[in-house]
């Protein structure tokens, strides 16, 4: 009678594991339907442990971001085939690639426009100080709805002349993310429609996320203390 | 009231005009709705059916020039401080202030590294009475109120003062 029972519940298993959920889902009796269902899973995980690479088995996610993987190294290469001079090569790695500013809106139109690009979302633009002796990075996270495949770029500028070129006229949402990260780290965006501070006051002084910065002292005859005088 | 007793019928109740004024202002002090942060939730919770702020004589108004109160709940930026400011100088006399939650107080979280964040609203409005949290609950800001409103009783508004 065991016998009989396992002998039905590996079958059931092994037609599932093809692809053939019924097997198990006929099973009449409710305890042996169950345990057939827990020797799937089991079955399923040790399947996953011995190949990962197989990709029958896992799941969604696991495969966007093996496609992402290839597709970033496949963009790299583009851009470098494409634009030779304007890409740092020792600089790029796995996921982000990082280039001169001089060429920016080129490269930019490209991705966006390229068939086999064609990002055509900026998810985001931040700004990185890599510290007070070192310069600032301006970093955009593209992602393509059509192809599913993301990619980083990042530009470095130096701290005293912060100059990168603007992308609002590619990617229109650039607008207030360069706005942002122009309010915060003082970095300019080279012909941007309107550059000017969004989150502070307009007449605030200096860059807060920079590392150097220095609160001011008052804020229209407000005191700006660090600590407030007679509290501790 | 020795001279007054048993002159006027029952339903006529005599007092002084000052004690009488102050008991009136403080039994329906309307107070400005706006709210700065996360202690706005609290408040929005204080006005609503559970705390009901109405059973107290309070209600939200929306324009400066209707309210008696200002709740400043939340965080005061810099660039706040300024309309803060502007709307407390629109509000009709007499006006109170009531600086809630540690934020509008002293800075709250952000006292020390805050470089966008007014260090206590005091520092441009004056404020009647403090309460204390992050975020207070509504029982401690429905306390806070009734201690506003003690204050207001013990206004004499046709006293002149001597300073
Ligand atoms: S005191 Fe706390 S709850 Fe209130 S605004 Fe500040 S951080 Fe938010």
């Amino acid at each position: 009678m065991t016998d009989n029972l396992e002998q039905l519940i590996k079958e059931a298993v092994e037609k599932a594991l093809e692809g053939d959920m019924d097997a198990i889902n006929n099973i009449e009796d409710r305890v042996t339907r169950s345990k057939a269902k827990a020797a799937l899973v089991k079955a399923k995980r040790e399947a996953a442990k011995e190949k990962p690479e197989v990709s029958s088995d896992e799941s969604d996610s696991n495969q966007d971001s093996a496609k992402i993987k290839t597709s970033n190294e496949n963009i790299a290469e583009l851009i470098i085939q494409q634009f030779p001079e304007d890409i740092n090569k020792d600089l790029c790695s796995e996921g982000h690639i990082q280039i001169h500013p001089k060429n920016w809106m080129a490269i930019a139109k490209y991705l966006r426009d390229d068939p086999a690009c064609l990002f055509d979302s900026l998810q985001c633009i931040t700004g990185v100080d890599l510290g007070e002796e070192s310069d600032l990075e301006v970093r955009y996270n593209l992602h393509s709805m059509t192809h599913l495949h993301a990619i980083e770029v990042r530009i470095t500028c130096s701290r005293n002349n912060a100059k990168v070129p603007s992308v609002e006229s590619i990617w229109r949402i650039g607008d207030w993310f360069e706005r942002e990260t122009y309010d915060m780290y003082g970095i300019e965006f080279d012909g941007h429609r309107d550059l000017s501070r969004i989150l502070l006051p307009e007449d605030w002084e200096g860059w807060p996320l920079r590392k150097d910065y220095d609160v001011q002292e008052t804020y229209h005859g407000i005191v700006v203390p660090k600590v407030k005088e007679g509290w501790e | 009231m020795g001279v007054f007793e048993n002159k006027f019928q029952d339903n006529v109740v005599v007092a002084s005009l000052d004690k009488l004024l102050g008991w009136a202002r403080s039994t329906s002090p309307w107070f400005f709705q706006f709210g700065l942060a996360c202690c706005a939730i609290e408040m929005m919770a204080t006005a609503a059916s559970r705390h009901d702020l109405m059973r107290i004589g309070m209600l939200p108004r929306s324009s400066p020039r209707q309210a008696d109160v200002m709740i400043v709940a939340g965080t005061v930026t810099l660039k706040m401080a300024l309309r803060v400011k502007k709307l407390y100088e629109q509000m009709a006399n007499p006006k109170y202030v009531i600086s809630m939650g540690s934020c509008a107080t002293s800075g709250g979280p952000y006292w020390q590294h805050g470089y966008h964040v007014l260090k206590g609203v005091d520092l441009v409005v004056p404020v009647d009475v403090y309460v204390p949290g992050c975020p207070p609950r509504p029982e401690a800001l429905i306390e806070g109120l009734l201690k506003l409103q003690e204050k207001i009783q013990s206004d004499r508004p046709l006293t002149r003062k001597i300073a």
